[in-house]
Formats: C-alpha cells, sequence, structure tokens
C-alpha cells in the first residue's frame, strides 16, 4: 500500500525554482510517468519521492504519513538509476544483496531472494561477475534486480532506459511493463522520452519549467493535449502547428494563412465559439491525423504541393508546402507521389486541435 | 620501365614497417634519456648505502670506492650499541682518525628518535584519515551553502608559509605546556597536512558518481554507511596517496621540530641526524648509516602500497 501526495510542494536551488507548487497524488499500484525535457523538475520530483532532495516548501506523504524530512533509508522506496549506479567493487550478487543486507535480512532469506530475482531477469549466471564485465542491458538487468529484491512500497525509476540500445529498449520496456504488472506495486517512472511515457503509463503527468502541464492518461494526452506544450512534446513526427485566422463560409469557414488555406465544414468549426472568428488562431493536425484523397467523403481538405517524400519503412511521410511552411503527414505506402505534384488530403474533423496562440492554451477539446 | 615500377612499388609501401633507423634511434633515445634519469635519482641513494658500509679514510678515498673494499659495519652497530659505549670528548681522542671512527655522542638517540617519529607519523596519518575523509566526503557530496568557499578557506590556511608560523605555533605550544612532547608536533602537523589531505579527498569523491551516492542511501544507508560501505572501498588509491603524503611531511618535518623538540623525549629523526653533522667532528660514514635507517620505513611503506601509488596521485591530482 503506497499512495504518494505532493501537497503545493516547491523546490529551490537557491533562487532556481526547480519544482512549483506541485500537487499531485499517486494512487497506489499506479504506474505514473513523469515526462518533461531535461531540466523541467520531473527527477527532481523522484528525488523528493527518495528523500534524497529536501523539501523547500509543501508537505510530501506516504499515504496519510507526512515524510518531508524522513531520511531516504527509512522510506520504503527502491530507485534505479539512468547510470545505473551499480557498486563497482561489488560481484553482481553482492550489489542485489546490499539493500537487503543493510536492512539486517537473514543471510537464507537473502540468497533465495537474489537467486529468485537473478532467475527471473535472466543474470543468474552473471552474479560472481562484477559490473565491469558486464553489458549495459546486463547491467541494467543488475540495477532491477536490486531494486526487485527489496520489494519496495515504490519503486523509482529516473531515465532508466536512456543509456540503452534503441532495440534493447524496446525489449526491456516490456519486461518493465511486465514487472509492474506482477509486483503489484507504485511505480514513479522518469523519462524524456514520449514514446517510453505513453507505452508504460497507467497516467503521464507532463513538465515544464517546474510546473505541470498537463496530468492524464496516455490517451488524454496524446489526444486532448490541454497546451500547445504538451501538444508539440508528444508524438513522433511533431504535431503540425500552423498559425492561421478563421474566415467563415455558408457551409463552414477557411482556415487562412496569407494565400493558403484549409477547407473546413461546419462540423469542424462547431466547437469554436463565435470569438474565434477573425482571430488569430493556431490549428494543430497530427501527422496521421490525414486520410487519403480516395476517402473524399470528410469535408475538411487541404491542398497543397508535395516538397518532399520521405519513406520509412512501412509508411511515406509527405511535406507539404502551407504558405511559408512545410507540413508533415503521414500517408500509405501505396500512393506514388513526386515532389512539385499538386496533392489534396483530408483531414480528419474530429481530430484537429485549436489553441489561442497568446495563452498558448487548447481552445475546445 | 623497370626503373618506373620499382620506384613505384617503393612509394606505395613506404609506409608499410616502421623505419628501422629510425625505431633504432627511438629506443636508444629512450634508454639513454632513462638510464640519465635513473642515474640522477639513484646515485646519490647507491652512495648513501654503499658508503654506510665504509669507514671514514674510505669514504675520503679518491677515486672514491662504489664497492667498499672492506666493508664495515661499525657504523651500524655504533647506532644500536649500548649508550656506554658511546664516545664523548673524553675518549674520542683514543680513536684513531685515520681509520675514522668519529661516533657522535647522539648515536645512541637515533633509535629512540625512529620510535618518535614513527608515533608522530601514525598519529598523524591516522588523525588525517579520521578528519579528512568525512570532511572530503561532506564537500564533495552534500550540497550546503558555503561548500565552494569552504573548500578555498580550507586551502587558504595553506598559502602562509610554515616559517611565518613558527612564532604564533611556538607561543601557543608553550602556553599549553607541550613544549619537548610529541603532542605538539603532532598538532601542527595535522594543521600542515589536513588541508592537502581534504583536497585531495574532495577531488577524488566529486570523481565518483553522485548516484551511487544516491543508490547506497535508497538501499538504506545512512551518510555514514554510505561512505564506509561504497565510497571508502573505491577511495583506496586516493587514501594510499593521502596517507604517504602525511607520513613523508610529518616524517621528513624540520623546522617546526627544531624549535618545539629540547631533549631525546620528544625529537624526530632529522633532528637527531642533523645533530650528528654539528659534533665535535664529523663523521660522513656514519651520518650515512643513519640515513640508510631512517629511508628503511618510507621505503617499506612505499612498497606495501606501490600498487596505488601512481592512480592514486594522479587521480588526486586529475578530476574524472
Amino acid at each position: 500500500m503506497a499512495r504518494i501526495r505532493f501537497d503545493k510542494v516547491t523546490k529551490r536551488y537557491g533562487g532556481v525554482v526547480a519544482v512549483d507548487r506541485l500537487d499531485l497524488e499517486i494512487r497506489d499500484k499506479e504506474f505514473l510517468v513523469l515526462l518533461g525535457p531535461s531540466g523541467c523538475g520531473k527527477s527532481t520530483t523522484l528525488n523528493m519521492i527518495a528523500g534524497l532532495e529536501d523539501l523547500s516548501d509543501g508537505d510530501l506523504y506516504f499515504d496519510d504519513e507526512i515524510v518531508n524530512f524522513m531520511p531516504p533509508h527509512r522510506r520504503d522506496v527502491a530507485m534505479v538509476f539512468q547510470s545505473y549506479a551499480l557498486y563497482p567493487h561489488k560481484s553482481v550478487r553482492d550489489n542485489i544483496a546490499f539493500g537487503l543486507k543493510m536492512r539486517r535480512l537473514p543471510p537464507d532469506e537473502i540468497a533465495a531472494r537474489v537467486r529468485e530475482a537473478a532467475e527471473r531477469l535472466e543474470i543468474a549466471h552473471l552474479l560472481d561477475r562484477r559490473p565491469h564485465q558486464l553489458s549495459g542491458g546486463q547491467r541494467q538487468r543488475v540495477a532491477l534486480g536490486r531494486a526487485m529484491v527489496r520489494r519496495p512500497a515504490v519503486f523509482l525509476m529516473d531515465e532508466p532506459l536512456s543509456n540503452l540500445d534503441a532495440a534493447l529498449r524496446i525489449t526491456m520496456r516490456a519486461e518493465i511493463k511486465q514487472l509492474h504488472r506482477t509486483m503489484g506495486t507504485t511505480f514513479v517512472y522518469v523519462t524524456h522520452d514520449q514514446a517510453e511515457a505513453l507505452t508504460l503509463a497507467d497516467r503521464i503527468v507532463v513538465m515544464k519549467d517546474g510546473l505541470v502541464q498537463q496530468i492524464g492518461t496516455p490517451d488524454e494526452i496524446y489526444e486532448r493535449p490541454r497546451n500547445l506544450f504538451v501538444a508539440s512534446f508528444l508524438g513522433n513526427p511533431p504535431i503540425n502547428l500552423i498559425e492561421g485566422r478563421l474566415v467563415r463560409r455558408a457551409d463552414g469557414a477557411d482556415f487562412r494563412r496569407n494565400g493558403a488555406a484549409i477547407r473546413l465544414s461546419a462540423a469542424a468549426v462547431a466547437r469554436l465559439d463565435a470569438l474565434a472568428e477573425g482571430r488569430t488562431l493556431t490549428l494543430g493536425v497530427r501527422p496521421e491525423d490525414v486520410h487519403a484523397p480516395a476517402a473524399m467523403a470528410a469535408d475538411c481538405v487541404l491542398e497543397g504541393t508535395v516538397r518532399s517524400v520521405l519513406p520509412v519503412g512501412s509508411d511515406q511521410y509527405l511535406g507539404i508546402a502551407f504558405d511559408d511552411r512545410e507540413l508533415f503527414f503521414r500517408v500509405g505506402k501505396g500512393l506514388a507521389h513526386q515532389p512539385g505534384e499538386t496533392v489534396t488530403l483530408a483531414l480528419d474533423t474530429a481530430r484537429l486541435h485549436w489553441f489561442d496562440p497568446e495563452t498558448a492554451e487548447a481552445l475546445a477539446s | 620501365m623497370s626503373v618506373a615500377v620499382a620506384s613505384g612499388t617503393r612509394r606505395t609501401e613506404r609506409y608499410r614497417v616502421r623505419p628501422r633507423a629510425a625505431g633504432i634511434a627511438r629506443a636508444l633515445g629512450l634508454f639513454v634519456a632513462s638510464a640519465l634519469t635513473l642515474v640522477y635519482l639513484l646515485g646519490p641513494v647507491c652512495w648513501m648505502v654503499s658508503s654506510s658500509f665504509q669507514n671514514e679514510a674510505e669514504i675520503t678515498s679518491v677515486p672514491p670506492h662504489w664497492i667498499p673494499d672492506h666493508p664495515t659495519l661499525r657504523n651500524f652497530e655504533a647506532i644500536v650499541e649500548r649508550p656506554s659505549r658511546a664516545v664523548t670528548y673524553e675518549t674520542r681522542s683514543k680513536i684513531d682518525p685515520v681509520s675514522g671512527g668519529y661516533i657522535p655522542s647522539t648515536a645512541r638517540n637515533l633509535l629512540p628518535a625512529m620510535g618518535n617519529s614513527l608515533i608522530v607519523a601514525g598519529a598523524v596519518v591516522l588523525l588525517n584519515l579520521l578528519a579528512g575523509v568525512p570532511a572530503a566526503y561532506a564537500l564533495a557530496k552534500i550540497h550546503f551553502r558555503g561548500r565552494a568557499s569552504s573548500i578555498y578557506f580550507i586551502l587558504s590556511t595553506r598559502v602562509v608559509p610554515d616559517i611565518a608560523l613558527v612564532v604564533p605555533f611556538f607561543l601557543f605550544i608553550r602556553k599549553l605546556g607541550l613544549l619537548d612532547n610529541l603532542i605538539s608536533l603532532i598538532v601542527t602537523y595535522l594543521a600542515i597536512t589536513v588541508p592537502f589531505t581534504v583536497f585531495i579527498l574532495v577531488n577524488y569523491f566529486e570523481a565518483l558518481p553522485d548516484e551511487l551516492d544516491k543508490a547506497a542511501r535508497v538501499d538504506g544507508c545512512s551518510r555514514l554507511q554510505a561512505l564506509l560501505h561504497v565510497y571508502l572501498p573505491l577511495a583506496v588509491p586516493s587514501l594510499v596517496a593521502v596517507t604517504l603524503f602525511a607520513f613523508l611531511a610529518s616524517w621528513n618535518e624540520f623546522l617546526l621540530a627544531l624549535m618545539f623538540t629540547q631533549t631525546i623525549a620528544s625529537q624526530t629523526v632529522p633532528i637527531v641526524v642533523a645533530s650528528f653533522a654539528s659534533d665535535f667532528t664529523i663523521s660522513f660514514s656514519f651520518i650515512n648509516a643513519a640515513g640508510v635507517i631512517a629511508v628503511i620505513p618510507p621505503v617499506i611503506l612505499a612498497l606495501v602500497f606501490e600498487r596505488y601509488i601512481v592512480s592514486g596521485l594522479t587521480a588526486g591530482a586529475v578530476k574524472g
């Protein structure tokens, strides 16, 4: 049982505010991902849970107990670090057992737990090696094992996969998800990799400059970003953001940017109030939210000149000139396009994102 | 045609093997440079050892004998023999001046002085580690206000030359009633060595990743346990460097020892060896024998820690 609650928690380093009045409740057995660019305060938040950083202000609760100044060794947490932080002078076995030894568990219990964890992580044959004799992936497993054997109430992970190569990262993602399911404990996971966050999280907390931008399930965050930052931080390639003005027509509206225009149906702009008309707006369209021209039943239409064609194996991306900008859209491989051609793409009416460029907030979601 | 082919081959294969002459010249150059360095460094040591087994007549003969014609242990005997055989102003005239044997009156002081030196150096090393290790860990791994200025402040105490401190130290020691007491040396040597110890260890600890400290503390260590279980085993090379530095600084120190010590109750090796040269007459062979004995403890220390010395010294100096 481990619920963690931040109550207006602030962390300052000298004059720099790393985390600003954070209110957050992490539910028991939840997989929560803190996502954001470097310096956004996500690692500081994690370190405060671990007790490695003091709070400057506010209260931190474990269940109903305030733990603001409880030292790390009194908290029932385990942590996996980006650099693995294995003790170089200890064997793999001693690395994994260290936390248990410090907690004075009986030796046969320690041995049993180490063996069990090693077998689960398939590192049983490495127990007598030293960390420097292991590959990156193996070290990562040892670091996981060291946290696992503790059977902590809270499992903290600080960018644990960042130092692995791409293929291994995908495998380890699946294993961490599996680990969360079988261990049934609260996981708090820090990453700057939006794909990792979308894969692993029950809920994602998007942070920037010490402030929470949005909290929600991966779908909520991806489908209904609350502001421009969240919209642009998630998605690869990133969402197309276009500034322009809305000009009403009889059967809908045109979204204009200088000479270029996107034709929108009445349904597409119905959610925008009258104030939106004539103002500068930012329209966000994710690269995948277009249909092939064949499905022309759709009523939001973008016409443009193909500037570049980027095949990526399974699909291809078209770079389409829109006024002075180039917008990228994912289309099937079946479509043969050449740079210089004019194409017509149908936008998914339900998946257009509108933002106020002045406040950067979403207008309608 | 054949000439063209031949020259073409020569050009493409020119760098296939290292040019022989250059290789030999390089090896020869390195050898000569190493040999000169060795002679420069080891020559005086060899002469000290060799002459300690010679009598005064042989040591002054020209050309010098690197290998004694008549090796003798008399110089060493004089150091370890009973005080009753010590030579005084009255008895020294009975000794044949040609064969040497001007054994100074303070010869018997050398072994007790070595005992004093070992006590002082041992205590200084131990206290350096006890004070320096926690201080360095705190300065390197705990981020508190005034951390950087603390380090500079500690180092700045070493900007003042020792000789400027002699008088204040002396007044201080006299006030405490510690003149002619080993404690006076231990206290003042600590003031000189601890800043360097802290500086070397801070650099070394800073190079060890912070995440190890965090991992240890999450694993259940207090700060002290993290230091003992994780950092100390990793810091052995720097601890060796510090041990050697503190030991040698204490073992060789002359000026303060000269001021604070008066009798063999607290005199250290440098003081006693220096006194040999200020006796009625000077026996160079005897002084060299004393020198041989005086270097034994540092040499043993260096041999024991040989494996760590180079890595420890460079690790202290260079970050990362």
